[in-house]
């Protein structure tokens, strides 16, 4: 906590209540202790001092004992020589600032100077206030608004918590020009964020510079003006503690709950346009207690720690360094940073291009003779490359098209491109580059025109003459990305940039960059371990099909259905905490060979409702894990040859265990443990992981061909990894044998190691 | 603590001689590990091993066989207490109870019509599986004169619904030579019921009013030599039903309780207060293994039977529709054209929604061995070439004249592939979910 | 020989969940309704508690339906013409709440309007004394423009609102959350989809006691065993202490078997179907009973017959004097 901000609002704080307590005594000496207070057409009392205190306040003369707590939370000035934190005085001097705030606006209700006149102002729906002077009719020649009526509260409180509003912004104090004021408040529209206008520097208000520029203001645009000065700022606080008590179910006095469910639900900040006095300080105070963080455009301290609001407290982004050309590109840096600091997350529903988009058009084919331009495929290159970058390096929504476009190549001509996505999230995490990057096949192949084929530095792009015709750019594969990856991947990430670059000497180095890190990437997935990480991940997808299955997935063994590794999973997790995939915390390793673990039995036993005890990650004899229906292969055990045979999915002949794919799907699917036969992923069979408990891989006796075919080259190294480049050829497929007879013998032939090894039974 | 198969696997013979009928001595012990084989199905089992066995492999609810003339009922065997954990293995017999007093050709003319009772579900064949004649003459000629009669016109599995020794003789030597079911062996006639059922190698049925007693007397069954017995708790209502066949599976699986292991036989009828439907409904989702009817209703009794298929689908493997082309509201060449697997959730969702759109269209229903539409498709059964080959296995050339098919929205990707597959034929995208079917319709296929 | 029953031991139970309110809880209804607080497989009384029967709603619209079956155009007959006379005449037969599912269109084919809704609500809350469960017609955009006015008229009243699903439930319960009303959250049969969206809308502040999970069961002969294996699993796992599947359960047999062809179509049909009038009824009702046993709380029926004979059953279990 900042020494100075400190100082200023407790001084701001002392001001206030001392100026409030003044103005209670006379209006009490004058209007009488009986006199009526309230805020019209709202319920929940003066709502700040019933939320935080549960006071049901309907007189002048219960105010005062409002005030005194607020005396008693007023804090000394900090002392000049010793530094001490000073944030739980600096914040129960925001919140003696409110209510004093609130008792100071009640109060000026009972003079009629609430809603504050604003001669000539005609406000676009406003909260429907009834003039004395005017015989009960609205006021003859115009207000601010005051404070938001229940209806309304209601009407803006369901789409604040269905999402459909991110949040709201108290801005307080007046813009650097009234063309900045009019391109933040253009910003905040734009993004659907409820705005609520307050204070003035020096005499002069946000809401003047609006009015100046003919801005309509009120309900109907989502632009509330409360008042003039700083004091009406309480009008927000009210809004936040009346929106808590009305969905949060919480009660008067319940201030803890109330704060909280602001912090977490409420996605609200505060913007400080121009000086900052002492009273905006202790005002910034109190709204912080609510987990509002506040963003300054002038040079104040910033208190970066993370605590009482959800990210940094405060930030100060003085208007003159911002960088941009125009206003509205410096109005938009700083409404994105708001946005940022609160962690408001942007809801984009539509993707923004000329032809058609969506899943229908996934699979659609883009023949030689429909095309209009191809990247990648035999005469060109095509790759694509997401890199996680620091936020403060990624533009949010900035697309760059770096190099010509292909209105210079002839028609079904090709050209080199290179896509580059950037994002930056703060939950983002490098391991998640690959999971996101291969989402970029299925966005892209969204758009109708679109043919997307492959990933990394082979993927291979086909744009239709008619989507060119429809105004289809090679930009427009941004907006895709920028629109999809926010739609879907918003938990994540926070900001996307993208450039597609088909300018020769910076796709060359582009592709460089990217290759460096695909190996990388490879690098890293090899030498991810289970040892190396804390938690493995749970899958229950397939529960509908086998109640009891769970799957348990670790760095060296994937899910049974090969589509989901470890990564996968963990991104998934973090898109979707509540989803089918959760962390298990591994817990303490009983047995380092046959794979147990504390944590991953715990979950076996709930995760199949008490039917499986315990889980052998490295075993089929003991133990083994379950298997829904979908594995990719099964593999069972051979008594007679003292191995395993392993069979795909897409080999549909007989296996020397006397039974075909499609039976022996019987036995081992169905989420029970049968040893000895065990559903997995292909892939699983080349992890050093591969059953050590059993032999590891010198076990298999028996494979499908095809995975011979298809993985060719890493059982090469596996066989070499485990001392016997031969290996492969000793193991039998289907072309080979399909009986037990058939298989000694070629076993023997061979010489295939499992005959000589320790019994399997 | 059950054995898992590959300790079964050691003590059997290992030699593979297939005499079991699964193909290796690992198989077998595997499916008697899952109980859902009995060691007798192995003629060299030693002797040790049998006793080592014995208890972990018998099913823990024995397996009852009635023959007909024709056809066979089989109930009991079932292993768990809800079908999701495994599943029901054998689907109650539904018995209609016929007595002997009826005038003999009005008793031919009821069984005859409820023997040719067949209901198409699916494409599978729903009907009655039995009669239950009951003695109610108390007369041996006149019990005897009725079966006869029933067996003359249907070869129908009985239940011969007899109280003493000899009007089940009399009623057995009707049956000509079918294994019906004797019913039933009390307290007090025991001892003569056991000894006919023995003597004709028939199953019988034993009726108490108290577990107790039950188990008393199935054990002196079985030790008189009566192996198949059917259990007759004597219920009349829909909560001593459920109180006591729940107990009763439950004792069985959970306890292994032999005296109590054995099916269940129910008359849901007997009670005139209570709906006959409704009872009978309730004993076919909670433990009924043998169900006799009073009433023969072709509404109650098709609703009945579709609820026994229901529940007794195997979860893992899902009910099939047949593939094909099927019409819906009346087709012409000018109708739609639609695609989807034989799931048969996925068909009647998507059949229904054609159906309730009140639009005509042809549903060509691939055969993807029961999957749904993505799940088929990952699995490489619902691809361009399946859909292509049963296109034109089941001839839509000849159905429409448009060349255009509708594939569902969520395997959009197939449609490239498809075009290729069927050349000259428009590749429509539909919606994902079948509730959009009447809108995407509308909107794409006007008229 | 003695012998004893093999009980559970369980150690979870199902969440009470109460509907409507009274003039003296801030409503107008004239009882309310409790579900839940199961703690045992349905109607074990020998290891567990039923505390409250299956509650049986019967649906009704707010205006005469288009394209619902002859057999309850008959049943229902002039009732259908007003949604307050329907009503009345739903809590005549013997129905413990109403559901009231609004109409994508008017009768004149116009789109259905908020203050349309509003004025069919009112109506139906001032018809009859029951409490009320006001479903949209199922199309996200239109069922919060309706639902949300909705949940302010009836301030007070403890609505169930539904329905909420996976793709479209924010707008319900922040609806639910401002007037103080339940919500049905509804899911495609599947376990793990159903405890999730019960968690999503649980996030959002809305305490478990005011939500009902809706796991969708199909009619008989249609899906029916998913949607009943998915309940009994949902139901154990409520007994094994897994607090977000212990929301008691609605399913609504009436909407789904209604819409089958035994119940639809009387004639062109297999001659074995038999009586068309009996067949539609068996439907109904044996969905019904059956998915009873697999631990459903509410029931929604369209056919007074059937609520009544399903009312028989209800009776004959949850009460063990009832029965010899």
């Amino acid at each position: 906590m900042s020494r100075y901000i400190a100082t200023r609002a407790i001084r701001g704080a002392n001001a206030i209540v001392a100026e409030a307590d003044g103005l209670l005594n006379k209006a009490i000496a004058e209007k009488g202790g009986d006199f009526p207070v309230a805020f019209p057409n709202t319920a929940y009392y003066l709502p700040v001092m019933y939320g935080m205190l549960g006071a049901e306040v309907s007189t002048l003369g219960q105010i005062e004992p409002i005030l005194e707590h607020a005396k008693n939370l007023l804090h000394p000035l900090p002392d000049e020589q010793l530094w001490t934190p000073y944030l739980g005085e600096t914040l129960d001097c925001g919140m003696s600032t409110l209510l004093a705030a609130e008792a100071i606006e009640a109060i000026r209700f009972v003079y009629g100077e609430q809603p504050e006149p604003y001669p000539g102002l005609e406000l676009a729906g406003a909260t429907s206030f009834t003039s004395p002077d005017n015989g009960g009719g609205p006021a003859a020649d115009g207000h601010l608004n005051g404070p938001i009526d229940d209806i309304q509260l209601r009407s803006w409180g369901i789409q604040l918590v269905d999402g459909r509003m991110p949040g709201f912004a108290a801005i307080i104090g007046a813009a650097h020009s009234n063309k900045a004021a009019v391109a933040i408040i253009r910003e905040l529209q734009k993004r659907n964020i409820l705005t609520f206008l307050t204070g003035n520097v020096n005499g002069r208000s946000i809401i003047d510079q609006l009015v100046e520029e003919g801005v309509e203001i009120g309900y109907d645009t989502y632009i509330v003006p409360f008042g003039r000065d700083t004091i009406s700022a309480i009008y927000a606080a009210g809004f936040a503690t009346r929106s808590a008590l009305t969905f949060g179910g919480m009660k008067g006095g319940q201030w803890r709950e109330i704060l909280l469910y602001n912090k977490f639900r409420v996605f609200a900040f505060g913007l400080a346009l121009g000086e900052v006095d002492d009273l905006k300080y202790a005002t910034a105070a109190g709204v912080l207690s609510y987990g509002f963080p506040v963003i300054a455009d002038t040079i104040i301290p910033e208190i970066l720690p993370t605590g009482v609001t959800r990210y940094e407290h405060v930030i100060s982004m003085p208007w003159n360094e911002i960088e941009g050309k125009t206003e509205e590109e410096k109005a938009a840096k700083l409404v994105q940073k708001c946005i940022e600091v609160r962690g408001v997350k942007i809801q984009i529903t539509e993707v923004p291009i000329p032809v058609p988009y969506g899943s229908a058009f996934e699979g659609e084919v883009v023949r030689r003779a429909d095309m209009r331009v191809e990247f990648g495929g035999k005469n060109s290159r095509a790759f694509e490359y997401l890199l996680m970058a620091d936020k403060d390096e990624v533009e949010d929504g900035k697309i760059e098209l770096i190099g010509p476009g292909f209105e210079e190549i002839e028609e079904g001509g090709y050209m080199n491109m290179g896509i580059v996505v950037e994002v930056a999230g703060r939950k983002m995490e490098k391991d998640f580059e690959p999971v996101l990057e291969r989402q970029i096949h299925y966005f892209v192949n969204g758009a109708s025109g679109i043919q997307h084929i492959g990933q990394r530095d082979i993927a291979w792009i086909r744009i239709s003459k008619t989507a060119v015709e429809k105004g289809l750019t090679l930009k427009h594969f941004g907006d895709i990305l920028y629109a999809r990856f926010h739609g879907d991947f918003g938990t994540i990430v926070d900001k996307v940039q993208v450039k597609i670059i088909t300018e020769p000497d910076l796709y060359a180095e582009w592709l460089e960059k990217a290759r460096a890190a695909y190996d990388e990437r490879n690098v890293r997935i090899g030498a991810m371990t289970d040892e190396s990480v804390e938690e493995f991940y749970s899958c229950t997808l397939c529960q509908s099909f086998a109640p009891d299955h769970v799957c348990v997935v670790s760095p060296q063994r994937l899910g049974l259905c090969g589509a989901y590794n470890w990564l996968d999973c963990k991104a998934s997790f973090q898109i979707n905490p509540t989803g089918p995939n959760q962390p298990i915390r591994k817990g303490q390793c009983l047995d380092p060979v046959k794979g147990y673990f504390v944590g991953v039995n715990d979950y076996a036993k709930s995760g199949s409702h008490g039917s499986v005890e315990m889980v052998a990650m490295y075993s089929i004899m003991e133990n083994p894990m379950t298997a829904c229906g979908c594995f990719e292969c099964i593999m069972m055990v051979i008594p007679e040859a003292n191995g395993f045979m392993i069979v795909s999915r897409e080999d549909t002949s007989m296996t020397p265990a006397g039974m075909t794919f499609s039976t022996l799907a019987g036995m081992a699917g169905g989420g029970l443990q049968t040893p000895g036969v065990m559903g997995i992923g292909k892939f699983y069979i080349i992890s050093p992981k591969f059953i050590p408990a059993d032999g590891g891989f010198k076990r298999v006796v028996w494979m499908s061909s095809i995975f011979k075919e298809q993985m060719a080259e890493q059982l090469k190294q596996v066989a070499e990894r485990e001392g016997d480049p031969d290996l492969i050829d000793k193991i039998a497929d289907e072309r080979i044998c399909t009986d037990v007879e058939g298989l000694l013998k070629h076993l023997q032939e061979k010489g295939h190691p499992a005959l000589t090894m320790e019994s399997l039974l | 603590m059950a054995l898992s198969g590959l300790e079964i696997y050691k003590l059997l013979p290992q030699t593979n001689c297939k005499d079991c009928n699964y193909p290796t001595c690992l198989a077998f012990a595997m499916k008697l590990a899952a109980k859902q084989a009995a060691l007798k199905d192995c003629p060299h089992v030693s002797e040790e091993a049998k006793i080592k066995l014995e208890a972990a492999s018998a099913p823990p609810i024995a397996l009852v066989t009635i023959q007909g003339g024709e056809g066979e009922v089989q109930v009991g065997n079932e292993t768990v207490l809800f079908r999701h954990e495994k599943t029901f293995f054998h689907r109650p017999g539904l018995f209609w109870r016929l007595r002997d007093n009826d005038d003999i050709d009005e008793l031919k003319r009821k069984a005859a019509e409820a023997d040719a009772y067949t209901v198409d579900y699916v494409g599978i064949d729903l009907h009655l599986d039995g009669f239950a004649v009951e003695a109610a003459s108390s007369d041996p000629a006149a019990f005897s004169a009725a079966v006869s009669a029933i067996s003359s016109v249907s070869k129908k599995p009985l239940i011969l619904l007899a109280p003493t020794a000899d009007l089940a003789k009399a009623g057995l030597e009707a049956t000509n030579g079918a294994r019906p079911l004797l019913y039933a062996a009390d307290q007090d006639n025991w001892e003569t019921m056991a000894d006919v059922a023995k003597q004709a190698g028939t199953p019988l049925a034993v009726r108490a009013d108290t577990l107790e007693a039950l188990a008393d007397l199935t054990q002196k069954l079985k030790q008189a030599g009566v192996e198949e017995l059917v259990l007759d708790p004597e219920v009349s209502g829909y909560l001593d039903s459920l109180e006591r066949l729940t107990t009763l599976r439950r004792l069985a699986l959970k306890k292994t309780f032999r005296p109590l292991g054995y099916p269940i036989i129910t008359f849901p009828g007997t009670n005139g207060e209570i709906d006959e439907t409704l009872l009978a409904a309730e004993h076919i989702a909670k433990y009924g293994g043998l169900i006799v009817l009073e009433e023969f209703n072709p509404a109650s009794l098709y609703a009945l039977l579709v609820l026994r298929q229901n529940i007794y689908t195997n979860p893992q493997k899902p009910i099939q529709v047949q593939p094909g082309v099927y019409e819906i509201n009346s087709p012409d060449k000018d109708s739609p054209l639609m695609v989807t697997t034989n799931f048969s959730i996925t068909y009647f969702s998507v059949a229904n929604e054609i159906e309730g759109s009140g639009r005509p269209g042809w549903l060509l229903v691939t055969d993807s061995e029961g999957m749904s539409v993505l799940t088929a498709w990952a699995a490489g059964k619902f691809d361009a070439e399946r859909v292509a080959k049963d296109a034109k296995a089941f001839n839509v050339e000849e159905k429409v004249s448009h060349h255009k098919v509708i594939i569902p929205g969520h395997v959009a990707v197939i449609s490239g592939e498809l075009e290729e597959e069927m050349p000259g034929w428009e590749i429509m995208v539909g919606p994902r979910e079948a509730v959009d079917i009447t809108s995407y319709l509308k909107a794409m296929w006007p008229n | 020989m003695t012998i004893e029953i093999p009980k559970e031991k369980w150690t979870g139970s199902v969440c009470e969940v109460t509907f409507g309110a009274t003039a003296d809880e801030g409503g107008t209804r004239s009882r309310t309704l409790t579900v839940g607080g199961e703690t045992a497989m349905p109607f074990l009384h020998f290891e567990g508690v039923t505390p409250n029967p299956p509650a049986l709603a019967l649906e009704i619209r707010d205006r005469k339906p288009d394209d619902w079956s002859p057999l309850l155009h008959q049943a229902w007959g002039e009732a259908m013409e007003d949604p307050g006379e329907w009503a009345k005449a739903a809590e005549t037969a013997g129905a413990d709440m109403i559901y009231l599912a609004l109409s994508l269109t008017t009768a004149d084919g116009e789109p259905n309007t908020p203050e349309n809704a509003r004025a069919v609500v009112r109506k139906v809350l001032q018809a009859s004394g029951l409490p009320l469960a006001v479903a949209g017609p199922g199309q996200a955009e239109v069922d919060n423009q309706l639902l949300v006015p909705v949940a302010e008229e009836a301030e007070g009243e403890r609505l169930l609102l539904g329905i909420c699903e996976d793709k479209n439930y924010r707008t319900i319960v922040a609806a639910a959350l401002a007037h103080n009303h339940l919500v049905q959250s509804k899911t495609p049969m599947d376990v793990n989809l159903s405890k999730q969206l019960v968690i999503l809308i649980h996030d959002m502040g809305l305490p478990l006691e005011r939500i009902i999970m809706d796991p969708t069961t199909g009619a008989l002969g249609y899906g029916f065993e998913y949607g009943y294996s998915v309940m009994e699993r949902l139901r154990l796992a409520a007994f094994q202490g897994d607090s977000m599947t212990q929301q008691p359960m609605l399913v609504n047999p009436g909407f789904e078997t209604w819409k089958v062809k035994e119940s639809k179509v009387g004639e062109g049909v297999p001659e074995n179907w038999g009586d068309w009038d009996r067949r539609a009824q068996e439907w109904e009702a044996i969905t019904a009973t059956t998915l009873i046993h697999s631990g459903a709380d509410i029931l929604v029926l369209r056919h007074p017959e059937s609520l009544h004979r399903v009312r028989t059953v209800v009776d004959a279990l949850v009460n063990p004097a009832a029965t010899a």
